[in-house]
Order: C-alpha cells, then sequence, then structure tokens
C-alpha cells in the first residue's frame, strides 16, 4: 500500500515537473523580440507569405494553445500543413523545428549518441578516479599524498571547463599532435575512432567532476572509518584492507550514488559548453544554436526531454537509495 | 545580401546570389590578388574532399533553400542554368539542365527552355521537363516556404498558387512535350536566366517527394547523391553514376566523395587547416578564416600559401537611424563621419587584409564608380572636428544604443567604433542581442530601439542597383527590408527609380555615381571598409577559386591531387 | 548543465554557537595552511577590485584606450610575449592595443560583483524557501520540493540567454546577471536548508520553543535560522566561485556583460583563438579567473572543515 502510494505521489510530481519546464520554456521564448516566421518565410519575403509561414508554424495562436498542442502531441502524434503534403510527426512527438525542418524527436534521437558517449564515458571515468583517489586520501589523511589529492581535487573543481578544455585541445591536439583535435566518430562507423575522438572530452570532463567525488567520498570514508561498526571489525582482526572494501566502502556509495545518478541526468541532457568546445553535435550543441535561431519548438522539445531524464534520475536515484540503504526502507 | 552575422544558418545560407544581373558582363573588373585564382590546374579525379563548416545542418529541399548556385546543394542538385566562374575573376550564367540559358520571345515575357540529353535522376530515370515543373510548382506550398521566393511574384498567377499537393497546377508553367518547358511572367524580366539558376528550378520526382524527408534525403541530378548522414556530425557524399559529364560544364566532379564535417568551430577549422595534417590536406573551410588565425597564417610561409582572400566585396558600414533623436540632424551624422576610427575598425576586423578602407557607398569594381570623399580624415579619423560640428549642432548628449549582433568578430567590432566616438565625446552604449533578435530589432517595427548598427552588404548582384536601391530606398524601411539608416530622401528616391529604369548602361552608372554621392552628402552611414573574404585550404586541394562575385568558393571546381 | 556542485556538502546542523566553540573553529581553521592563503588571497583580490581604478590612474593606464602603434600589421601584439613592456605590464590585447594589466584588474569587479552578488540572490531565495519547506512542511514543501526540481530540469545556460534577450534594453546588465544567475542557483541552497531544517523541527529546543507558545517567525528566525548561519555561511562561499564561473561562461558564449566593459570570461573567450599567436593573451585573464576560483574554493573548503572535525585532515 505504502510503495503504491508512494510511486503515485512520485510520478505525480513528475507530470506536474515536466508540465511546468515546457511551459516556462514556451513563455520565455514566446517572449522573446523576435519572429521565428521570419526566418521560414524566404527571401524576399512578402507580408502576405510571413502571414502564410506564420499560421503553417502555428504561430498565429495564443502561447498556451501551442503549449497544449505540445503536450497532446506527445500522446497522439501531429501533423503540419494540408493533405498531400503533411508533414507528419508521429507520436511520440516532441514538436517539429521549421528551422531544420524536421521533428524534434528525430533530431533528438540523432544526436543522443553523441552526447550519451561523451557523459557515459566521462562519467565511469570520473566515478573510478574520483572515488579511488577519496580513499586512498582517506585512509592516508594528513600525509603528503591526502593533500596533494585534495589540491588538485580543489584545482578541478575551480576551473572553467571552456578554458580546460580548449587548453586541452591545444596542448593534446596541436601542439603534441596525441589526440584528434575535434569531431565525433559514430561507434557503428569505428569503434576505435569513436574512443580516441572521446578520449579528451572525457578526461576534461573527468577531470572538473572526480574532484567533487573524491572530496565527498574522502569525508565519507573518514566517517565510516571512525564508526563503531568499522571497530568492531578491525578488533575482530580483520585486515584494514578488507575493512575498507567490504565495510567503510558500502557506507561510502550510498551519497556517492545519489549525487552521480544526479549528475548523470543532468549531463545526460546535454553539455553546452563541452560540446561547444569540441565541436560535438550534442543536446547541449542542438540548444545553443536553437537559441540563436529562435527556434522555439527545438527548445521545447530539448528541454523536455531533458528534464524527463533528470526526473526519472532523481526517481532512480531514490530507488536505488532504498535498495542500498536498508534504513530508508522502513 | 549577404550579411556575415548569418551564416550559421545552413550550408551556403550566407547568400542571396539572386543574381538579377542588370548587365551580365558587369562583373571581373577588379584586381585579382593572384593567390586567389593561380593557374587553372587539370581537374583530377579522385579522393576524399572533406568541407568543414560551422553549419550545423544541411538541407537539401531545393524549395526551401537559400544555396548560392556554386556551393553545396550544386554538388547534388542540378538547375535549369549554372554558374561559370572564370579564372579573371568574373562569373556568367551557363546553361545546365537545359541546353541554353533560354530564350526570350513575347517581348522578354515568355522564357522557353529545352532539356538536354541524357541528363538523369540518380536512379537513370531521364529528367522530363514535368519534373522541373513539379519542383518549381511546390516551391509555392506553404509548407515549403523558406527559399529564394524572387521567382514567386515574376511567374503569372503566381501570388494566389498554393502549390501541387492539393491537385492545382501552375498554368503559367507550361510542358508541350518532355524535354520542353515555357514559363510565363507577368512583366518581361531580362535576368531570368540567373533566376533559373535558383535551387526550386532542378527537378524533382513526383512520385519520390515526401516533404518530411526531402530535406535530408534529395534525389539527385548532379555528379553526387547523399550517401550517408550523421545528425548534426556529417554528410557524405559519394559519385552518382546516373550523371554525365558531358552534358555538365559547370562541374568538373574530381574527388570520389565528398564529406561535409558539421557543426565545427570556425577557429578551430582555421587551426585545422593550417596544421595541414592527415586527411586535412583534403579539406578546406567554408567558413571565413577568424582574425587570430588571419595573423598566424601571415606569418606562416606554408599556411599562407593555402590562403585564399577573395577582392573587396562586401562593404561594411555604420548605420545611423536618421529617424532617432537628434540623429536626424544632419550636422550630428557628419560629426559622427569625423568622430569613427575606421582605421581601428579595420583593425578589429583583422588588418588590411580583411578589407580596403571605404569613403563612399558603390563598391571597387563596379562600372561607373567616381570615386569621392565628403569627410576627408585621416584613417583614425578626426575627433576635435567632429566635436566642433557636435557643439554647432547644439548636440545634447544622450548615450547612443548600437545595437549588433552576440557574436566574438562583430562585437570587436562594436567596440572599435565605440572607442572612435568616445574621442569626440559621444557616449555609446554596446547592446548586443542573439541574431535573429537583432535582425528584428532592425529591420522591423518603428526602428526606435536603436540608434546605431553595424552591417555589411554584398550586393546581390554586380551592379550599382545592388549597393544603393536595398540600403537607401526609402521602400526599404521595415518589414524585413535593409535600410537600416531609415533613410528618406524624396530625390533620393526618384534618382533611384530612374537610374532602375534607364536601360543605356553608361547612362544609369552616371545615374548610380550621382545617388551615390547625393547620398553621402545626407550622411546616414559611415562607409567603414570594402571587406575581403579569406579562406583556408589543405595543400591537396587544388582549383579553389573564388569569384569577385560571389566572394565564396565555387565548390562545383574544386579537386584533388593525388 | 549545473552551474552549482555543493550537493555534498556536510555540515552538522550545529548547536548555537557558543564562545568555546568559536575559538576552536578558528583555531581548526588557522591550522589549514592552504585554507589560510585562500583566505588572505581572496582578500587581496577584493581589495584589488575596490582600488582598481586608482591604481590603474596611477599606472596611466585604462582599459578602453586603443593604442593601434602596439600592434604589427596583422592586429598581432608587437613584441615579445603578447607586447609585454614597462608601459604594458601584462601586454596588449590583440587587434585593440589596449592594455591587458588594466583589463584584467577592472575584469576583477566584473567577476566579485557578479560572483558575490548573485550568491546573495541564490542564498537568500534558498535559504528563506528552504526554511519554510522544512520548517513548515505540507503543501509548501511540496510546492518549494517541485521548484527545485523545475530549476534543476531547466537548462540554464540557455534560459539564460534567453532572458538576456527579453528583458528591455535599458535594464542594466549587470544587476540582470546576478538576478539571473541567483535565480537559477537556489534550489541547491534550498534543498540542503531545507534538510537541515527538518532535522531541526524535531529536536528538543525547537520542540520546546513551540511547546512554549513561540510563533512560527520567532522560531523560524531566533532558533532554527542561527543554527543554519554556519551551513549557509560555508555554501555561500563556495557557490561564489560557481557564480563567478558562469558569468564568464555566459561572456564566454558572447552573452555577459557588454563591451567594452572587460570581463574575464570574455577575454578568455576571445584568447583562446589567439593562443597560437599570442599565449600570453589567455594566460593572463585566466591565471586571474583560476586564481580566484581556487582561493574561494581553499578558503571555502577550510571553513567547512573547521566547523565539522570529521572531514577534517588532522584530528
Amino acid at each position: 500500500m505504502n510503495a503504491l502510494r508512494f510511486v503515485g505521489t512520485r510520478l505525480t510530481s513528475m507530470v506536474f515537473v515536466l508540465l511546468a519546464v515546457s511551459l516556462l520554456t514556451y513563455a520565455i521564448f514566446v517572449l522573446l523580440p523576435a519572429d521565428p516566421a521570419q526566418l521560414a518565410c524566404g527571401r524576399p519575403c512578402t507580408p502576405e507569405r510571413l502571414e502564410t509561414a506564420r499560421a503553417f508554424m502555428g504561430l498565429d495562436q495564443n502561447f498556451l494553445v501551442q503549449w497544449w498542442n505540445f503536450v497532446t502531441g506527445i500522446f497522439t502524434g501531429r501533423t503540419f500543413g494540408s493533405a498531400g503534403a503533411e508533414i507528419t510527426c508521429p507520436a511520440p512527438c516532441l514538436g517539429y523545428s521549421f528551422v531544420l525542418r524536421q521533428p524534434v524527436t528525430d533530431l533528438i534521437v540523432g544526436r543522443l549518441p553523441v552526447t550519451f558517449s561523451i557523459a557515459l564515458g566521462a562519467a565511469v571515468l570520473w566515478l573510478l578516479a574520483g572515488v579511488a583517489a577519496g580513499v586512498v586520501a582517506a585512509v592516508r589523511r594528513g600525509t603528503t599524498v591526502d593533500r596533494a589529492i585534495m589540491v588538485t581535487a580543489i584545482t578541478g573543481v575551480s576551473a572553467p571547463s571552456y578554458l580546460v578544455g580548449l587548453l586541452g585541445i591545444l596542448l593534446f591536439g596541436f601542439t603534441l599532435d596525441m589526440v584528434p583535435v575535434n569531431g565525433y566518430v559514430p561507434f557503428t562507423t569505428s569503434p576505435v575512432d569513436w574512443a580516441w575522438h572521446l578520449v579528451l572530452p572525457w578526461c576534461v570532463l573527468a577531470f572538473l567532476s572526480a574532484a567533487i567525488y573524491a572530496r565527498l567520498t574522502r569525508a565519507q570514508m573518514l566517517d565510516a572509518l571512525g564508526s563503531e561498526y568499522v571497530r568492531t571489525a578491525r578488533a575482530k582482526g580483520i585486515t584494514e584492507r578488507r575493512v575498507v572494501t567490504r565495510h567503510a566502502l558500502r557506507n561510502v556509495m550510498v551519497p556517492v550514488v545519489t549525487l552521480f545518478g544526479l549528475d548523470l541526468g543532468v549531463l545526460l541532457g546535454g553539455t553546452v559548453i563541452t560540446e561547444k568546445v569540441f565541436s560535438m553535435a550534442g543536446l547541449g550543441a542542438l540548444l545553443l544554436d536553437a537559441v540563436g535561431n529562435t527556434d522555439v519548438p527545438l527548445l521545447v522539445g530539448v528541454t523536455f526531454f531533458s528534464a524527463a531524464l533528470i526526473v526519472v534520475a532523481n526517481l532512480l536515484v531514490d530507488v536505488v537509495y532504498g535498495v542500498m540503504d536498508p534504513r530508508v526502507r522502513a | 545580401m549577404t550579411r556575415n552575422t548569418t551564416r550559421r544558418r545552413s550550408v551556403g545560407a550566407v547568400s542571396a546570389a539572386a543574381a538579377l544581373a542588370l548587365v551580365l558582363t558587369a562583373c571581373g573588373a577588379n584586381d585579382k590578388d593572384d593567390s586567389a585564382t593561380g593557374s587553372p590546374a587539370a581537374a583530377q579525379q579522385g579522393g576524399t574532399l572533406h568541407i568543414l563548416t560551422s553549419a550545423p545542418s544541411i538541407n537539401w529541399d531545393p524549395a526551401t533553400s537559400q544555396n548560392l548556385a556554386i556551393t553545396t546543394l550544386g554538388l547534388v542538385e542540378r538547375r535549369l542554368t549554372a554558374w561559370q566562374t572564370n579564372s579573371d575573376g568574373s562569373t556568367e550564367v551557363v546553361p545546365d539542365l537545359a541546353t541554353d540559358t533560354g530564350t526570350a520571345s513575347d517581348d522578354g515575357k515568355t522564357w522557353t527552355y529545352t532539356l538536354k540529353d541524357g541528363v538523369a535522376f540518380e536512379d537513370g530515370t531521364p529528367i522530363t521537363s514535368q519534373d522541373v515543373k513539379y519542383s518549381v510548382e511546390r516551391s509555392f506550398a506553404p509548407e515549403l516556404t523558406g527559399g529564394l521566393s524572387y521567382h514567386k511574384s515574376l511567374l503569372t498567377g503566381g501570388d494566389d498558387y498554393a502549390g501541387p499537393y492539393d491537385g492545382k497546377t501552375l498554368d503559367s508553367i507550361e510542358t508541350p512535350d518532355d524535354k520542353t518547358i515555357v514559363f510565363h511572367l507577368d512583366s518581361a524580366y531580362g535576368d531570368w536566366p540567373w533566376i533559373v539558376s535558383m535551387p526550386a528550378f532542378g527537378a524533382v520526382p513526383e512520385d519520390k517527394d515526401d516533404v518530411s524527408t526531402y530535406t535530408t534525403t534529395p534525389v539527385a541530378t548532379g555528379p553526387y547523391k547523399v550517401a550517408d548522414t550523421q545528425e548534426g556530425t556529417s554528410v557524405t557524399l559519394e559519385r552518382n553514376d546516373a550523371w554525365d559529364q558531358s552534358t555538365d560544364e559547370a562541374r568538373t566532379a574530381g574527388p570520389d566523395s565528398v564529406v561535409f564535417e558539421l557543426g565545427q568551430d570556425e577557429s578551430v577549422v582555421a587551426q585545422r587547416l593550417i596544421a595541414d595534417a592527415g586527411d586535412d590536406q583534403n579539406a578546406f573551410g567554408a567558413t571565413f578564416v577568424p582574425a587570430a588565425q588571419l595573423a598566424q597564417v601571415q606569418n606562416d610561409a606554408n599556411a599562407k600559401e593555402r590562403l585564399v582572400t577573395s577582392g573587396p566585396g562586401a562593404l561594411a558600414y555604420l548605420a545611423i537611424n536618421t529617424e532617432a533623436e537628434g540623429l536626424d540632424d544632419v550636422k550630428v551624422r557628419e560629426a559622427l563621419q569625423y568622430a569613427v576610427d575606421k582605421q581601428a575598425f579595420q583593425v578589429a576586423s583583422g588588418g588590411a587584409i580583411a578589407g580596403d578602407l571605404a569613403t563612399m557607398l558603390i563598391t571597387p569594381g563596379i562600372p561607373g564608380r567616381e570615386e569621392y570623399d565628403l569627410y576627408p580624415a585621416e584613417p583614425s579619423g578626426d575627433p576635435d572636428k567632429a566635436k566642433d560640428l557636435l557643439a554647432d549642432a547644439g548636440w545634447k548628449d544622450r548615450p547612443l544604443r548600437l545595437v549588433v549582433p552576440d557574436d566574438a568578430p562583430t562585437r570587436a567590432k562594436a567596440e572599435a567604433i565605440e572607442q572612435g566616438l568616445k574621442r569626440a565625446g559621444l557616449t555609446v552604449k554596446i547592446v548586443t542581442q542573439p541574431a535573429e533578435v537583432w535582425t528584428q530589432t532592425v529591420t522591423q517595427g518603428d526602428g526606435s530601439k536603436y540608434d546605431l548598427t553595424l552591417s555589411s552588404w554584398q550586393p546581390d548582384f554586380p551592379s550599382a542597383n545592388g549597393n544603393i536601391q536595398p540600403l537607401f530606398a526609402s521602400s526599404q524601411i521595415g518589414d524585413g527590408g535593409y535600410n537600416l539608416s531609415r533613410y528618406s530622401n524624396a530625390d533620393v528616391d526618384a534618382l533611384i527609380e530612374q537610374a532602375t529604369q534607364e536601360t543605356d548602361t553608361d547612362a544609369a552608372a552616371a545615374l548610380w555615381a550621382q545617388a551615390d554621392r547625393a547620398i553621402g552628402l545626407d550622411a546616414p552611414v559611415v562607409p567603414l571598409i570594402y571587406t575581403k573574404n579569406s579562406f583556408l585550404h589543405g595543400s591537396k586541394v587544388q582549383n579553389f577559386e573564388i569569384p569577385d562575385f560571389p566572394a565564396y568558393p565555387n565548390y562545383l571546381k574544386v579537386s584533388l591531387a593525388p | 548543465m549545473t552551474l552549482d556542485h555543493a550537493d555534498e556538502l556536510v555540515v552538522p546542523e550545529g548547536q548555537p554557537p557558543s564562545a568555546t566553540g568559536r575559538r576552536t573553529f578558528w583555531h581548526r581553521f588557522a591550522q589549514d595552511r592552504f585554507a589560510v592563503a585562500g583566505a588572505v588571497t581572496v582578500v587581496v583580490y577584493v581589495v584589488v577590485a575596490l582600488f582598481a581604478p586608482l591604481i590603474t590612474r596611477l599606472l596611466g593606464v585604462d582599459p578602453y584606450t586603443y593604442d593601434l602603434a602596439a600592434l604589427d600589421a596583422t592586429g598581432a601584439p608587437a613584441g615579445w610575449g603578447g607586447g609585454i613592456s614597462a608601459e604594458h605590464w601584462f601586454g596588449v590585447e590583440p587587434l585593440t592595443g589596449r592594455d591587458l594589466f588594466a583589463i584584467v584588474l577592472m575584469g576583477s569587479r566584473t567577476s566579485l560583483v557578479v560572483g558575490i552578488g548573485a550568491t546573495v540572490v541564490s542564498m537568500f531565495i534558498g535559504t528563506v524557501l528552504g526554511l519554510l519547506a522544512g520548517y513548515l512542511g505540507g503543501w509548501v514543501d511540496w510546492v518549494v520540493s517541485r521548484g527545485v526540481d523545475i530549476m534543476l530540469g531547466l537548462p540554464a545556460l540557455i534560459f539564460m540567454i534567453a532572458i538576456g534577450a527579453v528583458a528591455p534594453e535599458s535594464f542594466p546588465r549587470l544587476l540582470l546577471l546576478v538576478l539571473v544567475i541567483g535565480v537559477f542557483s537556489w534550489s541547491s541552497v534550498a534543498r540542503v536548508v531545507r534538510g537541515q531544517a527538518l532535522g531541526l523541527r524535531s529536536r528538543g529546543f525547537v520542540r520546546a520553543s513551540q511547546a512554549l507558545g513561540a510563533g512560527h517567525g520567532h522560531v523560524l528566525f531566533r532558533q532554527v535560522l542561527p543554527n543554519l548561519a554556519a551551513t549557509v555561511v560555508v555554501f555561500a562561499t563556495i557557490s561564489i566561485p560557481g557564480a563567478i564561473g558562469a558569468e564568464a561562461a555566459l561572456s564566454f558564449l558572447g552573452v555577459g556583460v557588454p563591451p567594452p566593459t572587460p570581463s574575464w570570461g570574455r577575454s578568455i573567450g576571445d584568447a583562446v583563438t589567439w593562443f597560437s599567436s599570442d599565449p600570453m593573451y589567455l594566460v593572463f585573464p585566466g591565471l586571474a579567473l583560476f586564481g580566484i576560483t581556487l582561493a574561494l574554493n581553499a578558503f571555502g573548503d577550510g571553513l567547512r572543515d573547521a566547523l565539522d572535525p570529521r572531514s577534517g585532515g588532522r584530528q
């Protein structure tokens, strides 16, 4: 009963949040003093043709109506234009980009491999590096090693991502000629080239984020190592290595996984700066281009999708939290 | 109407390229930079050409594309006519799908074309006049707006036609047989051969037309077909075996395949091409070389050989909103002429290689151009004289809003203007806006939201008409027009009308020169520089040429060294 | 993209601060050399930012005057190291010849004003909402929690760009940046404060006050808030670099403070393209930005460690 109600409340909240996010996105971009129909009008553009374009794009409607069409379109699909030449946007339709002349869903699906490749690789890297560094720092606390790790971590947190990224391109790409400078190669084309092109963005993102995980792991680890049950374990004569890996680490994983889930959710929604720096066409780059073109349907669609990822990640984190930490389940 | 600020939209959307040339031979008078042309090497066959572009996607639908005849779409889709760029820098219209550039009858109101033998779609089906008619018709559909639309008001009945999808046909296009197509116009139009070089005048097979997907999967008629599209990342073209070189004089089809690398940062593109490593030796940049890399290239003998700079093309200018408070006083505008620091602007654009200083409107090389300088001063301006003029005019200092698009190069130029005007005691507030918002601010509405703006203008066709009419005719204020100064002078309007109607070339040129000077006296704009576009290519790229008009490379003739 | 990254903040919900507590706190903080160095650096930056106009005037430089004579024919700075000379300590900016030292110095004002201002805004919103949500619970909690979810779901940078374009051009850009960055970073503060307020609500001294008939306002501001002060202060310290970074990122994307007002982010964005021919143009503003974020992070870390011995280095 309780579990059902929990799930029910969570789902209601999720739907509410997603509706609010899409409505807010519509509201802000409708206020933008630019006319998206102007771009779709062609040249030379007569006032009559501008009107036609506006009607075709649905811009002559109130933005609340536009928003509602967007919401219903997710379930029923949408069509634009008249019979014979209608542009179909099958469900789940997240809108139609009149600038790129493609359904937003297709664009998202097309860009997803790029964003996922960047995000997942970087996340694995920083999780491993961050947790390892944090454990080592905690076990060796107060030593030079601990100090060095924590200073590196703070440096990582402090460095602006675009600066590190661009310096990485200049140093490893151009000067040392070790890795490709930019661009994305699909995994299906060549797994080796795929990984090779992604090494630099992975490392840059990992360098920036691992720091946070190292600090978190260290703090949690210290907490665990000083706790009652670890002391008991030690008293029983269990080796320190076993104490750390079996007992303390388990304690660390709960908050780390929580943070990881949230971060990953955000990252999967697109990394604007990283994608721009490395000329990779993921969701972040899609959004940035959409702003320049005032491509409202694309902005709303991608924002909605990203928000959905974050909301789902939140939910998963809660579930995992329950599994890993029995105290929560009670 | 080439505006650098819009170049991100799609490959080659940089330019209108409508080329309503009154005089086809008018171009080509520019002194060419030797590096721009070089000696034409024979079109070597083979290799994979890489084109590095900042555009995030390519729109292959001819109805919605504003592509130049000599760039991306031209590789895949032929039209009735094409542009031939010659090594002397001139550009002429030549037959493409048609056997000639058109036969006029009925005093220029009817144009007849015959299709060549041996032209076919990628599946081998011969192209018929019906396919061409259908391609033109579909450009009228409201679902397919956004392309070059000059023909829509010229064809009889075009204003009321809404595309073929509801079963209606456009009767002013006749196809008496499979090879012949006839266009009926409302009035005589001597430049129709240029109009039919636009994307819509290609061929689209009706049974393969799906408006939802034609954007990404067109049916090829040119030497290449679209083989693979990685959304946002790359588009790969492969040879189209149904294309026959002997039917095509505009394309050499050297490379076996062409790969567009999309969404590339301009500066990284330039860096890659300077480095000239691996596949980049077979690549060229479709984006301008940024100022920083221009400086780098000029100090790098190897890269310098691979830099191609166009002749002086677009006029870059500071538009003064003549309807704004205080700026409606010609004395104040004259003061601005002296206050502006053109040298700083030139340096901000990248130095001498980025353009020559300008004092007047008609760009160099245009027939009838009479050099004049109404406000002589050092290249850095004369702030003292400006101060005197402002004092005479009783200028009450108020912040002048200089509204510009928010890209880095324009911002640097805006700062150069700001510091220049500040020397004369003027206060300038730079307002940066996303590109489309800027367009709205300066070309729509009552213009109350800006005092100054920066723009550059490449004429749509190589004639003084293209320099003057779009920027200074009072009909071009607001509603999307590019009279950014909101300049309205009945005498100048009359002069423009007179010059447009003048059929004698020399007489027209003289009238345009007269109009240029008349506008100059009212000082609605400060001419800054005549810009030059620079492009880089890899060491194996051959036949990379930039004509005087348009100042963009001709993709159709590029080939690769083995 | 998240603008702040402070989820891991671990400050125990403290007892009302006592004199001895304060002494041990400062003692612990003083032992952390890295944190002290950070604090000193922050003070230096603030002093420099305050006196930047005076310093530049004394040196006879300013960030606005062009000096084309300092450039070569290509627009790059003439001379060694980006034009470093007795007159131009950091060299000059390419294409303009403006003094880079003055630009970096004056740029500190932009960064600090936005960094501190936006943090004040986000702390205020986050603390108030988090406090109300945690303390009152019920529908207030639901609304605030959904608000946090919504803020997390919105692409912050994209919205900042859009709001910049929507706001009337007469609205001061610096203030707009402060507000926008602040409004987009309150959610994590609210989350942490809510959690702590939730914990405090059930604590003895709060319950006692309520039992004695103290009003909500009294309990909130006299009992709960003081106990959260340490958390908020530490949180604010480590949020400032995030806000500074956000301003720099926006300027990097071309939508920050309008030129010619100096901004490190814009300088870095411009300098990146010049790196091959003029590396010093990137080095100075880059180091300045990196330095302040590093110092603030070190300072904030030290503060937190001093407040929470468990995470500290030496025990």
